[in-house]
């Protein structure tokens, strides 16, 4: 608010001037009417009186206008001085409200560590009022296991005045809950000598809290990576930069870094796979596509890691493809998978021998069947021709029956021959007709003495397979076996057992043995491929178990459904071009 | 009897001549089996499965059976305790391709009379075959006797059949008088009626035949 003067008395200069003119005024008329006056004088006296006026009058202008300006500076100045006292007033309470309601909470304790100011936000936050802070031991807002921090804290300040200190650190309300703050602090001296330190925190249990589920999130992630042998990546195409998570590194069998470049990544995977590798990942950058792969890593110590990576292409805002993905150490599988392998082979070897171990007591049979002929007709022959009178006829009876028995009996040695003598474990092509009518002429017996009807349904002009036929063999002779004995309980039909083959339309052979036996239950029909699941009393129930895993050895799939009519059909495929194997 | 000797063609057409049956489901070792009976005179006939054996009705000869211990649908074991099930008796050999222990303690326990692993002697088949029909022989003869002794047992009136069994348990005849309260010369006239009706030659005849019977001393005996 400004005040403006109204009235202005005249000042010391002007009452100076005004003299001077009135002095030099009565100077002139002296002269004018003085003793012995001149005209000239007189007139010169005039002028002079005129010009003295005159200029006693602009002094007096001067004068009056520089008083003026004064006059405003001076009110100007006034009026400048107060307002900076008003504003200043202003300034402190406004300061002061921002102090006690700023949300940060600002403690002055003395060195002794008694509080001697809080702020009200700061009292409030830790459910006081301020009243009853003051003069307290600050020590008082602490947990107790956190007193001898804060004491050493407090020291660090008084040892380095004017250095600013920070740490975090729980702070305890009145009510006992907890809260983390951070806190500066610096001591300063007073002016009356004395040291104080001044503290300033801010409650960070949100952010503590974040921090710490985030801590928890990541070690729970990378506890479940190491579980899992999966580590993550990261991989920003344009810049070429690799980031990997901690499982990651364990993987490759490099120490932790913040990044890593490619080049190095490369010399780990197995100098085979190098290249494949560099492929798939050379165009998955081009196409930006999503890429899967799985190679080997070869490590310093000459051990081999299976991995397999997927990873997943994203563009991030600013247009770049980023490629996010998962690593895993597939080893122990693949190690898995090559044991269990082996496992097979081996029980596949030994149920080969157990079945040429079952069928030796049907050989033995075949063979012995011709063999007890030939030796009762040769002692029939010697009969007939021993008699008194000899009976030539009945004698060469016995002898065409000694003939063809033997014959028999080679034919068997034969087929056996042939059976047993084909190497194991070799993939060759077969025709599938042929390796089947091998089966067949082992499993005459048993097909008679069970009174079993064969019926052969081959297709003709059959691609050739490649397989390993004894394995083949096992698994046909196993499918006609289970047929027969599906069909033991059955007396009210004729037991009539089909062996199809097929070329499909897919493109594989396709081998199908039907029984009209006493068929498998739908519910029980897949776990007839388990181990050790049998429907018969004596039996390991390998059996088709074996078969599934040759088949599928063989790139193949065996399956099981019902007829029709009663009984069952067994079926397997094999295709005909091998397939590379990958993982 | 011994097989082995050549037989006269003559004997063949004797009805009561033993007979031998053959159960094998190869028709080699049939044939061959045949032909080796034949040519040492024995009667036999050949069946391809134990159904077609069970067909026809057994003749009332001496007779014994070969059994191919591995036939379809039943087995030769399982055939043997059918046979023994249905009440036949007739003597078995078994043969097997693969003879193996449990197998032939099993048919032997079960009654067998030989167990031949296959290809067999032709002369172990033949004293094998001599053996039953010998054994079919006696268990025959045993039979009929018993059929006889039963026949005659059954003409006794209850009286001779209280008294017979009081004298064969070794009772004097006035004990056996004074027992069923007759005088002793009843008693006399009554063991005269058995002795004849049984053609027993003597007491300790007698005595056997009631054994053979199973006859036992009459309940309420002496003591009561």
């Amino acid at each position: 608010m400004m005040r403006i003067p109204t009235t202005r008395p005249w000042s010391a200069e002007q009452w100076l001037l005004g003299g001077m003119v009135l002095a030099l005024a009565a100077t002139c008329i002296g002269l004018l009417l003085g003793p012995q006056p001149a005209a000239s004088a007189h007139l010169i006296a005039l002028a002079l009186l005129i010009a003295s006026l005159a200029a006693a009058f602009l002094m007096m202008g001067v004068v009056a206008r520089t008083h003026r300006q004064m006059e405003a500076m001076l009110r100007g100045r006034a009026s400048g001085e107060e307002r900076a006292v008003e504003a200043l007033r202003n300034s402190e309470a406004q300061w002061k409200e921002v102090f006690e309601h700023n949300p940060v909470m600002y403690f002055m304790v003395d060195a002794t560590g008694l509080v001697l100011s809080v702020n009200t936000f700061g009292a409030a936050q830790l459910g006081y009022t301020v009243d009853e802070l003051l003069g307290q031991s600050v020590l008082r807002v602490f947990a107790a296991e956190d007193h001898q921090t804060v004491q050493r804290n407090v020291a660090a300040c008084l040892d380095n005045i004017g250095q600013t200190h920070n740490w975090e650190i729980r702070k305890v309300r009145k009510d006992g809950s907890r809260l983390w703050v951070r806190e500066n602090a610096k001591a300063v001296r007073r002016q009356d000598d004395r040291l104080i330190v001044l503290i300033a925190c801010e409650d960070i249990t949100e952010r503590k809290q974040a921090e710490n589920a985030l801590q928890q999130s990541e070690m729970y992630l990378s506890e479940a990576q190491r579980l899992s042998h999966t580590g993550s990546f990261g991989w920003h195409v344009a810049s070429g930069e690799v980031i990997w998570s901690e499982e990651t590194f364990r993987i490759f069998g490099f120490d932790r870094a913040p990044s890593i470049k490619h080049a190095t990544v490369l010399q780990r995977i197995h100098p085979d796979d190098r290249t494949r590798v560099q492929r798939t990942v050379d165009s998955a950058s081009l196409d930006g596509k999503d890429f899967e792969h799985g190679y080997r890593l070869l490590m310093p110590d000459g051990a081999i890691k299976y991995v397999h990576a997927r990873a997943h292409a994203v563009t991030t805002p600013s247009g770049d493809t980023e490629f996010i993905g998962a690593v895993t150490d597939v080893t122990a599988r693949k190690r898995a998978e090559a044991e269990l392998h082996e496992a097979q082979t081996n029980l596949a070897h030994v149920t080969r021998v157990t079945a040429l171990g079952e069928l030796a007591a049907s050989i033995a049979h075949e063979v012995n069947q011709p063999l007890a002929a030939v030796v009762a007709n040769a002692a029939a022959c010697l009969r007939w021709l021993d008699r008194a009178a000899p009976d030539l006829n009945e004698a060469r009876g016995a002898v065409r029956s000694i003939i063809s028995d033997g014959n028999r009996a080679g034919e068997v040695i034969q087929r056996v021959r042939a059976l047993m003598n084909k190497t194991t474990g070799q993939m060759a092509p077969l025709d599938i007709n042929e390796a089947i009518n091998e089966v067949i002429g082992l499993v005459q017996h048993e097909l008679q003495s069970h009174l079993v009807s064969l019926q052969l349904d081959l297709a003709a002009a059959l691609p050739p397979v490649v397989a390993d036929r004894i394995q083949l063999q096992q698994v046909i002779l196993n499918l006609v076996v289970n047929g027969i004995e599906a069909m033991q309980p059955v007396t009210d039909r004729p037991r009539e057992l089909v062996i199809r083959t097929r070329h499909d339309d897919a493109g594989q052979i396709l081998v199908t043995v039907t029984d009209c036996g006493v068929g498998v239950a739908t519910e029980n029909a897949e776990r007839l491929f388990d181990a050790f699941y049998t429907t018969k009393a004596s039996g390991m129930g390998m059996g088709l178990s074996i078969c599934r895993s040759i088949v599928e050895a063989h790139r193949g799939r065996l399956s099981v459904c019902r007829n029709i009519g009663p009984g069952t059909t067994f079926q397997f495929t094999l295709p005909l071009r091998q397939e590379d194997h990958g993982w | 009897m011994v097989i082995g000797r050549a037989a006269s063609p003559s004997a063949l057409a004797n009805v009561e001549d033993p007979i031998v049956f053959i159960v094998d489901d190869d028709l080699s070792v049939r044939d061959s089996l045949s032909s080796l009976f034949r040519s040492v005179g024995l009667r036999n006939t050949a069946f391809g499965s134990a159904h077609e054996f069970l067909q026809q009705t057994l003749p009332d000869v001496p007779s014994c059976l070969i059994l191919d211990i591995r036939l379809p649908r039943l087995s030769g074991l399982d055939f043997q305790a059918e046979l023994a099930r249905a009440d036949i008796h007739i003597p078995i050999i078994f043969m097997t391709g693969h003879g193996d222990i449990p197998m032939t303690v099993r048919a032997m326990k079960a009654g067998a009379v030989d167990f031949l692993t296959k290809p067999f002697r032709d002369q172990d088949m033949l004293d094998a075959v001599t053996t039953a029909i010998e054994r079919d022989r006696t268990r025959r003869h045993e039979a009929r006797a018993l059929a006889n002794l039963r026949a005659a047992f059954a003409t006794l009136t209850p009286r001779e059949r209280q008294i017979m069994s009081l004298v064969t348990a070794g009772l004097m005849n006035k004990q056996v008088a004074a027992e069923i309260g007759v005088a002793e010369i009843t008693v006399k006239i009554h063991r005269g009626h058995i002795m004849r009706k049984m053609a027993a030659k003597s007491l300790p005849d007698l005595v056997r035949m009631a054994q053979i019977l199973g006859i036992k001393q009459a309940s309420g005996g002496a003591q009561t």
